[in-house]
């Protein structure tokens, strides 16, 4: 009996002090990085009640600062050129030039080493080194004084056979792709000194990118992807003058792209098959193909016919004969029945830099005998003439983002109609402005389609006729091309 | 000891009722807490003392004012048509503004018409700031309910908007909430965002100038 509870309390013991020592080794240590103008100091950071802590002696001795590590008085002073900054292990209080400055969080002393929480840097030594220290909250990585930093954004996209990663860079960058196919990933080195990402990684996966993630640990910027087995091929394309950078993961290997480990200069990015009747297509690399409504929000109805089946199949057949006519990539919004709000719709265009968005509808009159087809612009000012700040906008709001491009919408509804009413005789197709969610923010050429009237018995036997449909987007498609290739260069 | 001499039924008894009575005991002081929060929670705050009466939306003796209301027609050009209602001049502008929507709720007498808004659609809130915009909240079924399509939709917010800033001059953009709160489109279509009068969708001539004739 005294022998098994002898024993309980030696596991429970053995247990706890195993608990006990290994906490700090997990929470220790992950690589921190302060970029200065011309050096890069890569520090081992620590994590202590949960906030990030630098060892203050590496730093100081980077800068080049004068020090006196007072192990009598306990303090820790850095001399500046007129100035002198003192420190007292467990104490948010810190003193420069006499004047007391608290901290968040304090001031740790862990046998000959002094650590600094974060805001130390901004708050204390910045005054003595003369130097500001900018931190993205969440990173692990500080940029000091006038260290050019170039942002990153990225965003990744689902484009059916292949996935699109988009790499919006704040101004020019070199960027090298490394594909490692053996370890399952490709890594694209970022050729820039201080890369600021607004994101650590992306949240992102599907069934070709398991994960991204930005590395700067070893001061070589660089994007970590995970691929899955799938991924045949990755393809880099750049745009906007080395600003954007369109990675894009393939299922299949496509004829055209060669077994190159770095490829600067590929091909546009295209997802159709190479088809020998193609016309190519100047101005118009990506068209944006919206199916409107979806998911828990049908749009107009007639029985179990639904306007959001409507419009995706009437936005699969319109892709195909996009493509079947121009080389120019063809994007759905949605290509499943998801709800989506009309802002996401539109940054699907907008991330895809595309040329031309179409969003497709179908129409509902109370009037059963109403034709109910249109082609919708945005209209212009819908708010009525604000009076414009003195001085002028500083920034625009998103929903003037229809403004630069309202000639070239114009024109192109203007080809639609004629295409339309051509291919549909007896069918009128005006061209109508309305304040339309979809087409506000659209910083390209973009235009609504309605077409039909569910409230009709006989439009919805046309609508649903895959005669009819193919008809329909053919003429689309026949407008699109003639906007491409001479309407906007 | 005498615990130890204890026959070893006895003793494990003992040890499960302590066990039973100390879990009880815990039962019992949280009862207490709960009565005690019970009390604590019996405020008088049942009733909401700030409740307005309703106030009449005119007067008896309010003269008669002709407005004309804009509803969905099913003319091929224009996607709305005006018809004429008499409504009452009452002194507040924003129960003339109710007084107009409520005619638009209530649907067109001409049978070439079409009302605008779904049924069962009730007008909740009117709001007009110094600025001339006017915050109109219907309840959620104005969403919910709308049968769809770009067009219809967009005859649905001009209704509304057109009604509104025709026959108030003082008014120049209209807010649509819907359910107390801002939503992107109405369903889908038409952004929800200030909006002003739009007569070119309409068979109706701008008024003439004449300045605040109200």
């Amino acid at each position: 009996m005294r022998r098994i509870v002898t024993g309980v309390v030696l596991a429970i013991l053995a247990t706890a002090i195993l608990l006990f020592y290994s906490r700090p080794l997990s929470a220790a240590d992950t690589d921190f990085l302060i970029y200065f103008e011309n050096s890069t100091l890569a520090l081992k950071s620590q994590t202590i009640d949960r906030t990030v802590y630098l060892p203050l002696q590496d730093i100081v001795r980077h800068l080049g600062l004068a020090s006196t590590d007072a192990t009598g008085s306990l303090t820790f002073t850095i001399q500046g050129q007129n100035s002198r900054l003192v420190l007292t292990p467990g104490s948010g209080f810190i003193s420069y030039n006499d004047q007391p400055i608290l901290l968040q969080n304090p001031i740790r002393r862990e046998g000959n080493q002094w650590l600094v929480p974060l805001d130390f840097l901004s708050q204390g030594l910045s005054r003595v080194a003369g130097l500001e220290f900018r931190y993205r909250p969440g990173s692990r990585r500080m940029f000091a004084g006038r260290v050019a930093t170039t942002e990153l954004a990225m965003n990744a996209q689902s484009l059916g056979a292949l996935t699109r990663l988009t790499l919006r860079a704040g101004s020019p960058i070199d960027v090298e792709l490394q594909k490692e196919t053996a370890q399952r990933r490709a890594v694209i080195v970022l050729k820039a000194k201080a890369i600021d990402p607004a994101r650590e990684r992306l949240e992102y996966k599907d069934a070709l990118i398991q994960s991204v993630a930005f590395d700067d640990a070893d001061g070589m910027p660089r994007l970590v992807i995970a691929i899955a087995d799938d991924v045949r091929d990755v393809r880099l394309t750049s745009s906007d003058g080395n600003r954007v950078y369109f990675v894009d993961f393939v299922r299949e290997i496509a004829t055209e792209a060669g077994p190159t480990t770095a490829v600067a200069s590929a091909p546009p990015p295209a997802a159709s098959r190479p088809n020998p009747n193609v016309t190519a297509s100047s101005g118009v690399r990506v068209i944006v193909i919206d199916a409107g409504h979806g998911g828990i929000e049908p749009g107009a109805a007639n029985g179990s016919t639904l306007e959001k089946d409507l419009t995706l199949a009437l936005a699969r057949r319109l892709r195909s004969a996009v493509q079947s006519r121009l080389s120019s990539t063809v994007v759905l919004t949605r290509d499943s029945d998801v709800a989506m709000t009309s802002e996401e719709r539109v940054a699907v265009a907008n991330n895809n830099q595309a040329g031309l968005l179409i969003s497709l509808h179908t129409g509902f009159s109370p009037d059963k005998m109403a034709a109910g087809s249109s082609i919708y612009i945005m209209k212009p000012d819908f708010t009525g003439g604000v009076p414009e700040p003195a001085g002028g906008r500083l920034f625009l709001p998103w929903y003037m983002a229809y403004r630069l491009n309202a000639p070239a919408s114009k024109a192109m509804a203007e080809h639609l109609q004629r295409n339309l009413t051509q291919a549909t005789p007896g069918s009128k197709f005006p061209i109508r402005h309305g304040p339309i969610g979809v087409l506000a923010s659209a910083t390209m050429p973009a235009i609504a389609i309605e077409v039909g009237n569910l409230n009709n018995e006989e439009s919805v036997k046309t609508l649903t006729d895959p005669e009819f449909q193919t008809k329909f987007t053919t003429s689309i498609a026949a407008a699109i091309e003639q906007f491409a290739t001479g309407g906007r260069k | 000891m005498a615990a130890s001499r204890l026959p070893r039924h006895l003793r494990i008894g003992l040890i499960v009722l302590t066990v039973g009575s100390a879990i009880a005991l815990g039962l019992f002081v949280d009862v207490i807490g709960r009565v005690q929060e019970m009390v604590r929670e019996k405020d008088p705050e049942t009733s909401n003392p700030f409740t307005p009466a309703a106030a009449p939306l005119y007067e008896q003796n309010d003269p008669p004012m002709p407005v004309k209301l804009f509803f969905p027609s099913v003319k091929e050009d224009v996607v709305l048509s005006s018809e004429e209602q008499t409504i009452f001049r009452s002194a507040g502008l924003t129960n003339r503004a109710r007084q107009i929507l409520q005619k638009l709720l209530d649907g067109p007498k001409t049978p070439t018409l079409y009302p605008s808004v779904p049924k069962d659609t009730k007008l909740q809130e009117v709001f007009v700031d110094d600025t001339g915009m006017a915050y109109v909240d219907f309840s959620s079924t104005i969403s919910a309910n709308h049968p769809g399509g770009m067009l219809s939709e967009q005859a649905t917010v001009y209704s509304i908007v057109n009604s509104l800033v025709y026959n108030l001059p003082e008014i120049r953009q209209v807010k649509i909430l819907v359910g107390g709160a801002e939503k992107e489109t109405l369903a889908g279509h038409c952004l929800l965002l200030p909006l002003a009068m739009d007569l070119s969708i309409t068979d109706v001539a701008p008024r003439e100038q004449v300045n605040n004739a109200d």
